[in-house]
């Protein structure tokens, strides 16, 4: 069996794909929403953006709503395929297991 | 760096949970504004039918047709705010649009004999169809369809002046519904 996608082979980064998995294409989940869904803290979860960008699985937007300041994260098309493919792994093994 | 077949399954069922968890917020964020509109619609038509009773068909007619544009209007300015697009907010116009064409089928077939009975039929169900859409989208949404159910109830059978109930309570509760939804 090939080895699973290192990128996103970590809780974190796994929760953030799916949160962001069903979203429509080109749509965004604010940085908030995200940590809600998620449930880690804002470093860390800032932190495991990071990587998925630098990975170009995520894109992400700063702006200002008013005076306040907006951070959106949204899937990539190689990290809709990444994921896709990742969950097509998971699903293997629980395949070849049973 | 290979997994158990129970550590798979534990990684699918996060992945479901976060999907699951996601989607609903991003659905009530979307249903929001849409909410909020249509309890200033709901105020003003039942506030306005009450004032002036002979003129209701009218006031509702007028109202339908700014909501509808409303909603429209609502769409394009969260794609301005950034947003690719808006998926659902044609479908909370489609939801309005059924249970209205549904309402007035029903006087049609079944003209309401009273006034209340005029004006807590499109509340219940509103109420209900609130509580049909939670059993997939989320409990906020099941909540808030029981609040306006019942308060349509009781405003039936044991307050009067209806139309003033109902435009305090229908739209307050939805505005309310729609600032809440704002906060998932």
């Amino acid at each position: 069996m090939e080895q699973p996608d290192p990128t996103i082979h970590q809780p974190v980064r796994l929760k953030i794909m799916a949160a962001l998995k069903p979203l429509p294409a080109g749509e965004a989940l604010e940085f908030v929403r995200l940590k809600a869904v998620v449930g880690a803290t804002e470093g860390n979860l800032g932190a495991h953006i990071t990587t998925l960008e630098q990975a170009g699985y995520v894109g992400v937007e700063k702006d200002f709503v008013g005076k306040r300041p907006r951070t959106r994260v949204s899937m990539t098309p190689q990290g809709r395929r990444a994921f896709d493919a990742y969950v097509g792994y998971l699903q293997d093994i629980i395949g070849a297991a049973g | 760096m290979s997994l158990s077949s129970q550590e798979a399954s534990a990684s699918l069922q996060q992945v479901e949970e976060a999907s699951r968890r996601s989607s609903q917020l991003y659905f009530y964020h979307c249903s929001s504004p849409h909410l909020i509109m249509w309890g200033i619609i709901w105020i003003i038509g039942y506030g306005g039918t009450g004032l002036f009773p002979r003129y209701g068909w009218w006031l509702w007619l007028g109202l339908i047709v700014i909501g509808s544009v409303g909603g429209i209007v609502l769409g394009h300015r969260y794609k301005r705010d950034g947003y690719a697009s808006s998926p659902y907010a044609w479908r909370m116009g489609a939801l309005w649009a059924i249970i209205l064409f549904f309402v007035f089928g029903t006087y049609a077939i079944l003209p309401p004999h009273l006034d209340k009975q005029f004006c807590a039929f499109p509340a219940l169900i509103t109420g209900c169809a609130y509580m049909a859409i939670g059993l997939w989208r989320g409990l906020r949404y099941v909540i808030s369809g029981m609040v306006v159910a019942t308060l349509t109830l009781v405003g039936y059978y044991f307050i009067e002046p209806i139309f003033f109930w109902f435009a305090a309570v229908g739209g307050g509760a939805m505005i309310l519904t729609g600032l809440w939804f704002r906060t998932a």
